[in-house]
């Protein structure tokens, strides 16, 4: 069989078919046969790579594995990996769609606390890999000025996320990874819903439940929501003292200042 | 504008990896080494596992005091037809910022295609063609990190059938054109020459030994194939073959004494293990160097 010599373009498009699982025969034509069918080749790559993938999403979703067991965890991150491919090699960042992945799986429909533990462990994950940042310096809140305080914001570090499910799935993916049966057997899946505050420490990360306010309100701050906006939708004696935990625990790293005639597109950094 | 190739060649001058044994840093030692357990002269460690923040790279700050560090990277896909990952490249920068390693490295490879990262170095035909492109994204990295860096040589298993450069010729010409170091893998050669029928020793003997900054070594698995056929499989999962310590002493004699790593990736074992290892490599440099004191004093 004769091929025309590929231009590296083409050659790495139909490798990239094949190592997807795509095969339409292409890749091979161009492969050396020497004693081993190119395919029996080239599945040695696609072999590697999906290893590699399904390592990933393990080391992401620890808990997830340990509910289903291996053999289901291995076919839907197969099937996850199929359908979504990295797109980049840091992988620390790759798997934030495999809980609507999961959310849609007919096998998994059984398991309705699945995706929200699901997404806590890539809450985790992000928060634990998150850029290091230095907490906000809470003397530059002493420098404002009265009139500022109506347009300040704070920036968020990217180590603090808040998150809200029906389930107690703190306590599921606790009790999962410190394999503590008898607290999975106490578990009450029917019981009120739960709201977390997911940041790093000097510890490690931390998983805190708090109050649907307190998560309303961190969320808001987290979405870059002025203070004062924030705090008056929010009117509550503890909202202050939880602004001081928020700060206290680095959950933003600047503040700025956005004046009310241009909120919407000029910042100005407090310096 | 690219780097040329003597000002790239020049910076390793001030490179603070010693032509002595290392050793591959993964997650589960970093305690250990903190604490003083470890006998390596300098480790290693991916770049892509750094580009966070968090415990890991707070743990490589507290190595960096005490040890050399060289950073090696699996994810630029130097050999994409398509243009580079330039936030890629910007995470390996802000990666050498933070640890100022001796010696940064990526792979004679490429993983990157239609937005698709396929997670494993796979191989490049040898030609014309890619033997440019590889010059050109080579040139764009030394460019924007402002430092030569080294690229291995793959270990493969199987050959386009369009090649016309062998891979020895490719790697040096590359080199040649770019001023970039070689990372001389001899298990990579030792795999790849047992698959498709090379000759190891004289892929050894291609290579400049000028440009020769590094030599990995690392363990591989066999396949049994039909027909009384096998692969060989550069695994990273095991001790360092015999035939390949034999080929690390043959290196050492063309290349001379040269940072030398121990890479195991699956299956880590003890740090222990690692460091039996690397003792095995030490000797080895130096009774290379000893044979370079009684070279010269003849």
């Amino acid at each position: 069989m004769t091929t025309c010599a590929p231009t590296l373009l083409e050659l790495q498009w139909a490798v990239r078919r094949d190592v997807l699982g795509l095969a339409d025969g292409a890749a091979s034509e161009y492969v050396v046969p020497d004693g081993l069918a190119p395919q029996a080749r080239l599945a040695i790559y696609r072999n590697t790579a999906n290893s590699t993938l399904l390592r990933a999403l393990q080391l992401t979703y620890p808990a997830v594995q340990t509910l289903v067991g291996s053999e289901f965890f291995e076919g839907a991150a197969r099937r996850f990996i199929d359908q979504c491919p990295p797109s980049s090699a840091h992988l620390d960042s790759y798997g934030e769609l495999f809980p609507d992945f999961l959310a849609q799986m007919p096998e998994a429909a059984s398991l309705a606390y699945l995706p929200d533990t699901a997404r806590l462990e890539w809450v985790v994950n992000q928060v634990l890999h998150a850029p290091d940042g230095k907490p906000l310096d809470l003397r530059r809140l002493e420098q404002l000025a009265d009139a500022d305080i109506q347009s300040l914001r704070f920036l968020p570090s990217p180590a603090a996320r808040v998150l809200e499910s029906c389930f107690p799935v703190d306590v599921i993916w606790h009790a999962v990874l410190s394999r503590d049966d008898s607290a999975l057997a106490d578990i009450n899946l029917d019981a009120d819903p739960v709201w977390l505050y997911v940041h790093r420490g000097t510890s490690g990360v931390a998983v805190d439940r708090i109050t649907e306010e307190q998560c309303r309100f961190t969320a808001a701050l987290l979405a870059g929501r002025p203070l004062h906006d924030a705090l008056v939708d929010r009117a509550d004696a503890g909202t202050s003292v939880w602004l001081a935990h928020l700060l206290a625990s680095g959950c933003f790293v600047e503040v700025c200042l956005s004046s009310q005639a241009s909120r919407r597109t000029t910042w100005r950094q407090f310096a | 504008m690219a780097m040329d190739a003597a000002s790239a060649a020049s910076q390793y001058a001030h490179g603070l990896i010693p032509a002595c044994a290392g050793v591959g840093l993964r997650f589960r030692h970093h305690h250990e080494v903190v604490e003083g357990h470890a006998t390596a002269a300098w480790f290693e460690v991916h770049t892509e596992n750094y580009m966070g923040g968090g415990s890991a790279p707070a743990y490589l700050d507290a190595i960096r005091q005490d040890y050399p560090i060289s950073l090696h990277g699996v994810g630029l896909s130097l050999g994409s037809a398509e243009r580079m990952d330039v936030q890629h490249l910007a995470r390996v920068r802000d990666v050498i910022r933070r640890v100022e390693p001796g010696l940064v490295s990526e792979h004679l490879s490429w993983s990157l295609s239609g937005g698709v990262y396929l997670a494993d170095l796979l191989p490049l035909p040898m030609t014309e063609e890619a033997l440019t492109i590889v010059c050109t994204h080579v040139d764009q990295v030394q460019t924007c990190l402002q430092r030569r860096i080294s690229l291995e040589n793959p270990s493969t298993y199987l050959r386009f059938r369009h090649s016309t450069i062998p891979e020895w010729e490719f790697l040096a010409e590359v080199a040649r054109r770019t001023g970039c170091g070689i990372l001389c893998d001899v298990n990579n050669i030792y795999v790849s020459a047992s698959n498709h029928g090379w000759n190891a020793l004289a892929y050894l003997d291609a290579l400049p030994p000028e440009s020769v900054t590094e030599v990995h070594l690392a363990g591989h698995s066999v396949r049994q194939l039909d027909q009384d056929q096998i692969i060989r499989i550069d695994d990273h999962g095991s001790r360092v073959a015999p035939p390949v310590w034999d080929l690390f002493e043959q290196a050492l004699k063309r290349f001379g004494t040269v940072p030398t790593l121990i890479e195991w990736d699956t299956d880590v074992p003890a740090l222990e293990v690692l460091m039996e290892e690397g003792a095995i490599a030490e000797a080895a440099i130096e009774r290379q160097r000893n044979d370079n004191l009684c070279t010269y004093a003849a």
